[in-house]
């Protein structure tokens, strides 16, 4: 008895790019979505129903790329709603982008439209501080040929990835810098979930990001989309009380 | 030429009504890190982040020649006050 569907042709029944993270999955056909949910029904998962054609979702799609690398354990499926109409029937979609957050049998989340924010607030409600080491996945290269606009919606989509935004030298568990070291610890600390983007991974979005914030060092702390101070100004921040007023608006 | 204290004390003066200011080479005389700690009335009602640009601004020519330039600010209020606490 054939486990993979005979009618899919070989290249569609792995789809999982090498580029992308291990987590992130373009789901291809309806067996191989119900296989990836069940196999562990506690795990969280975002399923990402979206179309190549709707202008909404590109946003959606770096935002969802950003979610899922941030947090590796987030089973995230990417799945175009037209070509994948019998999954995008039993859940009821009938318009993109659209988002739902599932752990086993329950729904814990529907996100329609491009609402990043409401996505990240509930990813992050149920997986809450993921500053995880992704020393395993390599960094997904910049595209190569992009356009000043094309560069400043990319760091805003990244500072927009998670409430909370750590731009650093590293990873979270593998600081390459004594002052990014020091952010991540701050953060933990105070018990701040947050996301990171290793500055060190992208020289485009490395001397970018200084521009945009107009700020020429790193670590930068972002929150809510908008930068709030390098490492300095948080830990005076900490100090004068304004930390739980920008932290945890 | 590597910055020198006079360099930043003398750009600070011309930048900020000054009533109090400390600069510490922490690069043990290479001139490569600063610490300062200005006192100003410049900074009533800035928050951290304002002070910083603040200062940021005023000093950028020389903090670009910097490996590393930390600072603190603090109203003549301000001041009094964390005296008196560390006192």
């Amino acid at each position: 008895m054939s486990v993979i569907p005979s009618d899919k042709p070989s290249h569609q029944r792995d789809s999982i790019e090498m580029s992308t993270p291990e987590n992130l999955v373009n789901v291809s056909s309806t067996p191989q979505f119900q296989e990836l949910l069940s196999k562990d029904l506690k795990r969280i998962s975002l399923i990402y129903f979206f179309a190549p054609w709707a202008a909404p979702c590109e946003q959606m799609d770096q935002v969802v790329e950003g979610l899922a690398k941030a947090y590796p354990k987030l089973l995230t499926l990417r799945v175009e709603a037209e070509e994948q109409a019998d999954i995008s029937e039993s859940f009821d979609i009938n318009s993109v982008p659209a988002c739902l957050v599932i752990q086993g049998h329950a729904l814990l989340g529907r996100i329609e439209g491009g609402d990043a924010t409401q996505l990240t607030k509930t990813i992050e409600k149920y997986l809450g501080s993921k500053s995880q080491s992704a020393t395993s996945q390599p960094p997904v290269p910049p595209p190569s040929s992009e356009t000043e606009e094309q560069l400043q919606a990319r760091m805003h989509n990244i500072m927009k990835q998670s409430k909370v935004v750590l731009f650093m030298k590293g990873e979270p568990d593998t600081p390459r810098c004594g002052f990014s070291r020091t952010a991540v610890a701050l953060l933990r600390e105070k018990n701040v979930a947050f996301s990171h983007f290793d500055i060190l991974s992208d020289q485009t979005v490395r001397q970018g990001l200084k521009k945009l914030n107009d700020w020429p060092t790193y670590p930068q702390f972002i929150v809510n989309g908008e930068f709030v101070g390098g490492l300095d100004v948080v830990k005076e921040m900490k100090e004068s009380g304004e930390f739980d007023d920008v932290f945890f608006v | 030429m590597p910055v020198t204290a006079e360099d930043l004390d003398r750009a600070i003066r011309a930048a900020f009504p000054v009533s109090h200011l400390e600069i510490e080479d922490q690069s043990s005389g290479c001139g490569s890190s600063y610490a300062i700690l200005l006192v100003s009335e410049v900074f009533a009602g800035k928050n951290t982040l304002a002070r910083h640009r603040l200062i940021n601004q005023a000093l950028k020519q020389e903090i670009s020649q910097l490996h590393a330039f930390s600072q603190k600010s603090y109203t003549p209020t301000q001041y009094a006050e964390y005296l008196a606490k560390s006192g």
